[in-house]
């Protein structure tokens, strides 16, 4: 694996050193527009996401995970009481440093770009032409996508068209990735690859993620801490740490008692959410 | 607002008046099978028989080959071509008005209800405003000038662009710019890598169906005013009873419909290069 | 009283509000001389004037003109068109041997052939009504072959299942199919008999609209000449309104779902 941040980064990914503090979301609220006039989504969010860590967000449909996650990405406004930073800075608008990876991947791939074009989007009059080239065959390197590098999106399966997206967040050296529901959308084969692949990639450049997902399974391979959102306003109902040895490898992980007992634990969280 | 006969009159194009719910812009060209060319032969039996019976018709319906030397002589004399040069001028010009225009104002009632709302009902009647009519005002805002024969074509020429950039806009998918965001785009770079790329298919598609309106109302400007230009040449030869001029002209007329078409055929292949097929 | 509510919500408030803003405006700018293009009327008096010609008959019989030329033309185009088109549509032969030559034709613009028709006809309703059938027979021919070129193949095997007979086939599903088709090109035809029967009446034929309007325009007024521009736009709006309206009570059945067909 070539995508290779600083060293101390990603020990600290690997939770062998104390971590800081990547992500601060205290007091968070937002109000949605209906046509009833406003209405509370998320009702003082309080949270803290360490450098290098993987939290996965859970909660039933309509919850409101999509909602929290734009507000991290700085792509909706919370209320002005809440404190939302980043790497430090308060959020206003999309943060430095940091990458949303949309659940619809087709309408986030330009279709008129190659996916090496696509690729280069973030990049262009950002960094010098000969390091942009080297990011992009390497991020698309890292999704195994080299070959298809002079294809259009459209002519790619769903599963390709994802990565292409992860490869361009990657390519911005992102220190934050905030994705939403990624893979679901993906047939069981596709997906257990790509959770292969977002691992890798976690371990070595020691990311920190923030992982909307409907899976339990998923959230609870691929997470070091788990979010459940509840309530209307929604706030965190619970937080469930996995402590589970990485790597992680698809089945001897999953047959883990661990692995079995944290997915029972989510599920029970999330089925009492509902009552 | 009408093709005027020319052109793709197709039931596909968003722009039928009022037809708000037909907004799916049709992408790429519409292959349809094209007929094949031994469908010529009906049309060149009656120009062939024409040509041979038209001694013996009226002095209304002088032999095509009339209209050929008429339109040698029409050259030779050095008319024809500052007029077809006049009509290209004003053609062009209307249409990139027109595409300027109508995209912005497409812009700018497809992206806030609140506009479009307050700019329905005068834009709707406006357009349903036959470009005809228009032309006896413009000529007595602007006198008999090239401003005003240019200012017609726009406004005739405008609506299809204007409409099918609304419906451009109002189907863009708002996670393409919200992506643009989250990849730290400026708002310029957005607007050039993102908006316009985005809405050139839409915009384009608009711009196939002004392109033959704007030939057709160049040339109905210069007949009614006769400002320059075929349209004019063609006035002309009526008041001078020159029937082999008229239909050499009209010939003329029609061929630059067809290069019109061919042109603007030309361009959205090139347009829709590289996009996913429809 | 509901209905009153119903009809305020149902029209577009802030529309009409700034409808009369800018002929507000208008009338401003040229009350107080910001515009000044020479013979720019005030909206004011262009109504003043409108309220005479309606007072004197005149408008009226104008209008009425217009709408009846336009209307017959506009039949008869669509007679044609229709009967041409289902003929060239639906018998592969007489589409494979002329086809062509129509596309050919109907390159030719319509207006060219103003200068020309008045030549023939000379200053009279038959230039007028002859340019009217030709320009929006167009539309009509083109839509109506398209239409039933393009029902779906699905749709032939049920007849054939059916078993249908040739008339049956044409009158219960081919038509039917065709019509959002044959809807768009009377549509389209019937603006464009309205532009053709204003060009005609604007060039050469004594009475309708265009004709007022020229007239207005020689004896130099103005405000006469805006009243029936206006006056022309109305009638395309109106003319455009009741097709829909039409349409939507006679063909309600007719209308495929979406994406029924092509
Ligand atoms: N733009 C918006 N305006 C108003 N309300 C919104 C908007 N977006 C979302 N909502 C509301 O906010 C609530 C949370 O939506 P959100 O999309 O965050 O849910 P979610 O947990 O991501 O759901 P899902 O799992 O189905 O994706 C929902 O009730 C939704 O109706
Ligand atoms: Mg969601």
């Amino acid at each position: 694996m070539t995508v290779e941040r600083s060293a101390d980064v990603s020990s600290a990914a690997l939770g062998t050193q104390p971590r800081s503090v990547a992500c601060q979301c205290r007091n968070a609220s937002v109000d949605l527009g209906s046509r009833a006039g406003p209405r509370r989504i998320l009702g003082d969010i309080n949270f803290d996401l360490h450098e290098g860590e993987f939290v996965a967000i859970l909660g039933r449909s309509g919850s409101g995970k999509t909602t929290l996650l734009r507000v991290l990405g700085g792509l909706v406004d919370p209320t002005p009481e809440s404190v939302v930073t980043f790497h430090g800075r308060p959020v206003a608008g999309p943060p430095q440093d940091v990458v949303f990876v949309f659940q619809n991947y087709a309408a986030s791939l330009l279709p008129w770009r190659t996916v090496h074009n696509n690729v280069a989007l973030g990049l262009e009059g950002k960094v010098p032409v000969a390091v942009k080239r080297a990011r992009i065959s390497e991020s698309l390197a890292t999704v195994g996508l080299e070959a298809r590098a002079a294809d259009y999106p459209w002519q790619l399966s769903g599963g390709m068209q994802q990565r292409v997206q992860l490869a361009r967040s990657l390519a911005m050296r992102p220190r934050g990735l905030l994705m939403d529901e990624p893979f679901g959308s993906l047939d069981a084969m596709t997906k257990a690859s790509l959770q292969d692949q977002l691992q890798q990639v976690h371990q070595h450049t020691g990311a920190t993620i923030a992982f909307v997902t409907h899976d339990i399974d998923e959230a609870v391979f691929l997470s070091d801490r788990i979010l459940v959102l509840d309530g209307s306003p929604a706030t965190i109902a619970h937080e469930i740490p996995v402590e589970l040895p990485r790597p992680r490898d698809q089945l001897a992980t999953k047959e883990l008692p661990e692995f079995l007992r944290l997915r029972r634990q989510v599920y029970d969280a999330i089925v009492e959410t509902g009552d | 607002m009408t093709t005027l006969g020319v052109g793709p009159a197709d039931a596909a194009s968003p722009v039928e008046p009022g037809e708000r719910r037909r907004t799916t812009p049709a992408r790429g060209t519409r292959t349809g099978s094209l007929p094949p060319l031994r469908g010529l032969l009906p049309l060149v039996v009656f120009l062939a028989s024409w040509q041979l019976v038209a001694s013996r018709l009226s002095p209304f319906f002088p032999p095509p080959s009339d209209w050929a030397s008429a339109l040698l002589d029409l050259s030779r004399s050095g008319v024809l071509l500052p007029a077809a040069f006049a009509t290209v001028i004003t053609f062009l010009l209307g249409l990139v008005a027109a595409s300027v225009l109508g995209t912005v104002l497409g812009l700018a009632v497809g992206a806030s209800a609140r506009t479009d709302r307050a700019l329905q009902p005068t834009l709707e009647y406006a357009r349903a405003m036959p470009p005809a009519a228009v032309v006896p005002i413009a000529t007595l805002l602007l006198g008999f000038t090239g401003t005003m024969k240019v200012v017609v074509v726009t406004s005739a020429a405008i609506w299809s662009i204007l409409l099918n950039t609304r419906s451009g806009v109002r189907q863009l998918n708002p996670v393409m710019f919200e992506m643009a965001r989250s990849l730290q785009l400026g708002r310029f770079e957005r607007v050039r890598k993102v908006t316009f790329p985005a809405l050139l298919p839409s915009i384009f598609l608009g711009v196939r169906v002004a392109a033959p309106v704007a030939l057709v109302i160049t040339l109905l400007v210069e007949i009614l005013t006769q400002v320059d230009g075929v349209g004019a040449l063609i006035a002309q030869s009526q008041r001078n009873y020159e029937f082999a001029q008229g239909y050499g002209l009209i010939l003329v007329a029609g061929l630059f419909a067809l290069l019109v078409n061919a042109l603007v055929s030309m361009l959205q292949a090139r347009v829709m290069r590289h996009r996913p097929p429809a | 009283m509901t209905s009153a509510t119903a009809v305020l919500r149902r029209t577009n408030v802030l529309g009409v509000a700034t409808m009369l803003l800018l002929l507000g405006a208008w009338e401003l700018l040229i009350r107080v001389g910001l515009l000044d293009f020479q013979n720019l009327p005030a909206p004011s008096a262009v109504a003043a004037r409108a309220q005479q010609l309606l007072a004197s008959g005149e408008l009226m019989t104008n209008l009425l003109h217009t709408l009846r030329v336009t209307l017959l033309g506009w039949v008869l185009a669509s007679v044609i068109g229709i009967g041409l088109g289902l003929v060239l549509g639906l018998w592969r032969p007489a589409w494979r041997w002329s086809m062509a030559s129509f596309e050919l034709l109907r390159a030719v613009p319509p207006i060219s052939l103003v200068p020309l028709a008045l030549l023939v006809f000379g200053f009279s309703v038959r230039t007028e009504l002859t340019l009217i059938v030709y320009a929006s027979a167009w539309p009509v021919l083109v839509n109506t072959i398209e239409g039933v070129r393009t029902v779906r193949p699905e749709l032939r095997d049920v007849a054939r299942t059916l078993h249908l007979s040739r008339r049956e086939t044409l009158l219960k599903l081919t038509l039917p199919a065709a019509m959002p088709s044959i809807v768009v090109g009377l549509q389209l035809g019937l603006s464009l008999a309205l532009v053709l029967a204003v060009v005609a009446e604007l060039v050469g034929n004594p009475s309708g609209l265009g004709n007022a309007l020229i007239l207005a325009q020689l004896a130099l007024r103005p405000e006469e000449m805006f009243a029936y521009v206006f006056t022309i736009g109305l009638l395309g709006i109106a003319l455009n309104a009741a097709f829909r309206q039409i349409v939507a009570w006679t063909l309600t059945s007719a209308k495929p779902l979406p994406g029924k067909v092509s």
